[in-house]
């Protein structure tokens, strides 16, 4: 087994907000190995946005405050580091996507700038040399012609274009870990596709470890070769992703599979988890799925289950675990 | 991925041209603004008399003489000797209109820069660094309720009267516009994704705020200084109109407006030529900043 070059041990995010505390994520762990792709899965509002600004302490405090927990990486625990050698970190070693390819370029810059920018500060490239290497970089991404497109100010570019420009910026030092945060959620299907492809090449190419973030299962299916899945805030279930599509335990990612249009099942209609996310400020005893859980009984709605490990490499936070019998269509008929 | 073996085929394609092209594109872009062209070459004109005043005066502008009230030259009882006719004590008003824009200019510019630099860094401060904000916006709102004249007033209680106190009260005075505006400007910014993406690539604090805040509200911001040019010559003319400002024998358009006020119905071209001078200043840096911020705003290029 390799070696993990990205570990969250009980990560802890709070939101202070007139004097309320909202635990926006609660004791999130896991390990991103080297070269490897790990799908980061949970719906709108489970904290894992959160968790990846907090891996690169990007959540601006107050209001947020990262109560506990350690991100180690390298060997050294990221919420210890002094800003200047986070700010070392932070396009260096780690490398960010986001999901608003529009809105995440510096309007008033050229892409090639803001890319030699990059490579000045971690790099120091300069002058010929970081121009040379940024249009290397963003033929790298497949960004044709390169060297005309070095001079465009992102305006110019369309969504897909942009996109390649961030991950060309992301990857622009050759950082050993890359986090995409829903990078193709504002994209057109036929695209999503490309910076799919695009984002794997890469990684087999140069060998940097992916967290991706998403909300779609068929892009974790596609890309990922690990899963960790949130829900509210806390990690559900996570493993290998050939053993939890094959065998979802926890019943949300069940709901969530099933919740998921499929070619094999062309009649019926798509099964809804029914409810929606606790909000962070309500006080949850038991598990946090419970009230939408179609197995919660009186020990699920008053004990919190830990993750605990069902089979080699597959985790689970769920007192009814294992559970047989449900299966990834079993909603649909 | 490395760049070993092309490089000279790299070189044959690298476009070294751009960056000096496109420095000489917003020029010219500039200059084919129909609306612009024009009020910026009668503001460079403007600039340019004011500036060579003391070579291009015809009169000594503070000279009495016994020519009162003349007015200008291609009215039936204008003379020549003086183009735009002469005040009620005989001066040459053509010769104080160029020596008062010389004034004007000066007096708007450096209250426009005092108000403009420092109200701009605390409004932008205010906006990126939150902890802060409350602090500065009371201290703001404090000196919003304090009125120009009356801050002008005071200055020259303590200073004495002259151009300088009028400038600095009038720079004092519009630091706190110029910081509610740049901070509701700047929070817009703080507010898109890429200062999130800067971050994410390292940037320092400082970088944050020169290159991405301060580049992307700058353009707003020269809109609402250029704007508040205008203000500041009307509230410098309104305060040489009082009595503080320039004093007599110097020359500034407020001023020379004020004085023409008494004669305004026998002689009108008196406080009507240095009005429209102060008219046509103000509207060709309102057109010229207007036009400056379309070409210099990369979004807004096609």
């Amino acid at each position: 087994m390799v070696d993990p070059v990205l570990s969250l041990r009980d990560l802890d995010v709070r939101f202070n907000s007139d004097g309320h505390q909202l635990r926006v994520v609660n004791g999130v762990g896991f390990d991103l190995m080297a070269g490897q792709t790990l799908g980061l899965v949970g719906e709108s509002g489970c904290g894992k946005s959160v968790t990846s600004l907090a891996i690169m302490r990007l959540l601006a405090s107050p209001p947020a405050e990262i109560a506990g927990g350690e991100v180690i990486f390298e060997n050294r625990d990221l919420l210890k580091l002094s800003k200047r050698e986070m700010r070392e970190m932070r396009g260096g070693r780690m490398g960010m996507i986001f999901q608003e390819p529009m809105t995440s370029l510096n309007p008033v810059y050229t892409c090639g700038s803001q890319i030699i920018e990059s490579l000045r500060r971690h790099s120091g490239l300069t002058g010929k040399a970081a121009r040379e290497r940024a249009i290397e970089l963003l033929d790298t991404v497949r960004l044709p012609s390169p060297e005309k497109r070095v001079d465009d100010y992102p305006h110019q570019l369309s969504g897909g274009q942009r996109q390649r420009v961030m991950i060309a910026l992301a990857l622009a030092n050759d950082p050993t870990v890359l986090i995409a945060d829903e990078p193709t959620t504002a994209l057109d299907v036929t695209i999503q596709a490309q910076i799919l492809d695009l984002l794997r090449d890469l990684q087999e190419r140069t060998g940097t470890a992916v967290l991706l973030i998403t909300h779609d299962l068929g892009v974790v299916a596609e890309t990922c070769q690990a899963v960790v899945v949130m829900y509210a805030g806390t990690v559900v279930e996570r493993g290998e992703v050939g053993a939890i599509f094959a065998d979802p335990q926890h019943p949300y990612t069940v709901g969530l599979m099933a919740a998921v249009p499929r070619m094999d099942a062309l009649q019926g209609r798509l099964t809804a988890i029914p409810g929606s996310v606790p909000p962070p400020w309500e006080r949850v005893v038991g598990c946090r799925f419970a009230p939408r859980c179609p197995l919660a009984d009186d020990r699920c709605r008053n004990e919190r289950p830990t993750l605990r490990e069902i089979a080699p490499g597959h985790e689970i936070a769920c007192w009814k675990a294992p559970i047989e019998g449900v299966s990834a269509t079993g909603g649909q008929s | 991925m490395t760049a070993t073996g092309t490089e000279g085929g790299d070189q044959a394609i690298l476009p070294e041209a751009p960056a000096p092209a496109r420095r000489r594109a917003w020029w010219r872009a500039l200059l084919r603004d129909r609306a612009a062209a024009p009020a910026m070459l009668l503001l460079a004109a403007i600039v340019l008399a004011a500036i060579l005043a003391p070579w291009i005066a015809p009169h000594d502008p503070s000279a009495n003489s016994r020519a009162v009230m003349q007015p200008p030259a291609w009215t039936e009882r204008g003379t020549w000797e003086y183009l735009l006719g002469t005040d009620s004590q005989g001066r040459d008003i053509l010769s104080r209109v160029l020596y008062g824009t010389r004034l004007t200019l000066l007096i708007g510019l450096v209250a426009v820069g005092i108000g403009g630099i420092v109200g701009s860094a605390l409004g932008l401060l205010s906006a990126m660094y939150r902890r802060i904000d409350p602090w500065i916006m009371r201290l703001n709102d404090m000196m919003l309720s304090f009125p120009a004249i009356l801050l002008g007033l005071a200055l020259v209680a303590v200073a004495g009267t002259g151009v300088l106190p009028v400038i600095v009260a009038l720079g004092i005075a519009s630091i706190p516009d110029c910081a509610r505006i740049a901070r509701s400007i700047g929070i817009g910014v703080m507010g898109q994704e890429y200062i999130e993406a800067g971050r994410a690539v390292g940037l320092s604090d400082l970088a944050i705020f020169r290159r991405y805040l301060l580049r992307n509200s700058i353009s707003s911001i020269m809109i609402f200084l250029s704007l508040r040019f205008g203000q500041i010559i009307l509230i410098g003319a309104a305060l040489s109109f009082l009595g503080l400002g320039a004093q007599a024998p110097a020359s500034e358009l407020g001023m020379m407006a004020a004085q023409g006020r008494d004669t305004l119905l026998f002689a009108p071209h008196i406080a009507t030529i240095p009005s429209v001078v102060i008219f046509v200043i103000v509207l060709c840096a309102n057109i010229t900043g207007d036009a400056l911020r379309d070409v210099l705003d990369p979004r807004l290029q096609t």
